[in-house]
């Protein structure tokens, strides 16, 4: 740990990039793409971003962070605020303990691990937006939103991966 | 940076927790109040619209392409049905002159108020979003453009919702599907009233019909100008099915892939929620008059 925080002053711009690359997921995954229905069933970008980083360099995405990001994509998505920041940081308290598990195994494993995190996490958005609508909504968007989320994982996975190793210090 | 040991042991301790809490805080309040956050998301708006046309830019480029490839394989058979599209407008043409002259002579013999002035903005769609909360999307236009609140959205096929949020140069567009949108309809033919609320699934619901109604599949529903913030007639969509009473409208705009949208002033006000900040009402005032 004692390491990293040194590591951690020499680099003082590269220790923003986690939370930017983020951003730019939340901001991508907003994106107006003209597939027949796709803003209801959006894959959660932005998760998946949060879930590398807190499983590789959780030092790099504090609390705050996390929050600023959920709020950014309340914005840009107009749903209630405070609920993607519930969300991240919800993630951050799960993943964290978990984390050792993840983080020296092989791809799929961590994937696998991300494809539970998106259930319970899409599952959650789902009871959420039924009680504060006051409404059952559509079981089938959010399977299909759930599908595309864990699909677009190993893509996310990579770019970071690549992120990581040009603009970070070493693991 | 350099803080104590203990305090930053404190803060990196509780801060997660502190967080959560305002999280829930903040969706609590803004489930009791919608405007609360209002100033917030319309000053985001304005920050992020930026970044957002320039990303998007790429998806529109390659959307265009798509439409190219498209239209070049269906050049031959959609030109056959252009011309026959254009004869049978033609004739429509000529219809609606004649209609608009007798029109105009009409209202003359009745001493009726002229219709208020309309304006409109062509504006490009810079992000959709869905999932379980909301349909809405951020347009490229704001005040500086003459938008504010209450506007109509429209595609060139009908009604796609109406501006709710106004910033200086974004704006957000409730759609028609949204679970807060609520627009008074009529029957294009009987007249029947109702309301169509919009539930956050493709094809939002018909309310508040008369009990003998003669409603069937197929009908075509327009606004029907209660309210007073859309005018009466706008295309909105038709009946698409009839389950256990539960009447779904098909809305003409296809509302899943916007690109373009027409932002209307029709010069109405209308009865919806006052918001709280003494800014957006000012530019509500300055919609009465005609955008230049």
């Amino acid at each position: 740990m004692r390491a990293i925080v040194t590591r951690r002053r020499e680099w003082s711009v590269a220790r923003f990039l986690p939370t930017v690359t983020i951003l730019v997921f939340a901001l991508l995954s907003v994106l107006p793409l003209r597939f027949p229905d796709y803003a209801a069933v959006a894959p959660l970008l932005a998760l998946a971003g949060l879930y590398y980083w807190t499983i590789y360099r959780p030092d790099l995405v504090p609390p705050v962070a996390i929050f600023l990001c959920g709020v950014v994509l309340d914005l840009l998505s107009g749903a209630p605020l405070g609920v993607a920041a519930l969300v991240f940081l919800l993630t951050r308290l799960v993943v964290m303990p978990q984390r050792r598990f993840f983080v020296d195994r092989l791809f799929p494993f961590v994937w696998g691990g991300f494809t539970l995190l998106a259930a319970g996490t899409i599952a959650f958005l789902w009871l959420l937006g039924s009680l504060l609508s006051g409404v059952v909504l559509d079981m089938r968007a959010a399977t299909l939103q759930w599908v595309l989320t864990v699909a677009c994982f190993p893509a996310i996975a990579y770019l970071l991966v690549r992120v990581q190793r040009s603009l970070l210090p070493s693991l | 940076m350099r803080l104590a040991v203990p305090v930053k042991a404190i803060s990196q301790r509780f801060a997660l927790p502190v967080l959560v809490f305002a999280s829930v805080v903040m969706v609590v309040l803004g489930k009791a109040d919608a405007l609360l956050f209002e100033r917030i998301r319309v000053v985001f708006a304005d920050i992020a619209s930026p970044a957002l046309a320039v990303v998007s830019q790429p998806v529109a480029a390659v959307d265009r392409l798509v439409d190219r490839v498209q239209g070049a394989i269906a050049l031959y058979s959609e030109n056959d049905q252009l011309r026959q599209d254009n004869a049978r407008l033609m004739q429509w043409q000529n219809v609606a002159q004649s209609l608009t002259v007798e029109n105009a002579r009409l209202r003359e013999l009745l001493n009726l108020a002229p219709d208020p002035t309309v304006s409109f903005v062509s504006t490009r769609v810079i992000a959709n979003s869905g999932g379980s909360f909301v349909r809405s999307v951020l347009v490229d236009a704001g005040s500086r453009d003459g938008l504010a609140r209450g506007q109509a959205a429209m595609t060139g096929a009908g009604l796609a919702g109406r501006i709710t949020e106004v910033g200086d140069r974004a704006a957000r567009v409730l759609l028609l599907t949204d679970r807060n949108s609520h627009v008074p309809v009529a029957f294009d033919g009987s007249r029947e009233r109702a309301v169509l609320a919009g539930d956050n699934s493709d094809r939002p619901q018909l309310l508040y019909l008369p009990e003998q109604s003669s409603v069937k599949i197929g009908d075509r529903i327009v606004s029907s100008g209660d309210g007073g913030v859309f005018p009466p007639g706008l295309p909105i969509g038709i009946v698409a099915s009839i389950d256990d009473g539960v009447l779904r409208v098909e809305p003409y705009a296809e509302l899943s892939r916007l690109d373009y949208l027409r932002i209307v002033n029709y010069g109405l006000s209308g009865v919806l929620p006052q918001p709280v900040m003494p800014r957006v009402v000012k530019s509500r005032g300055a919609a009465r008059e005609p955008a230049p």
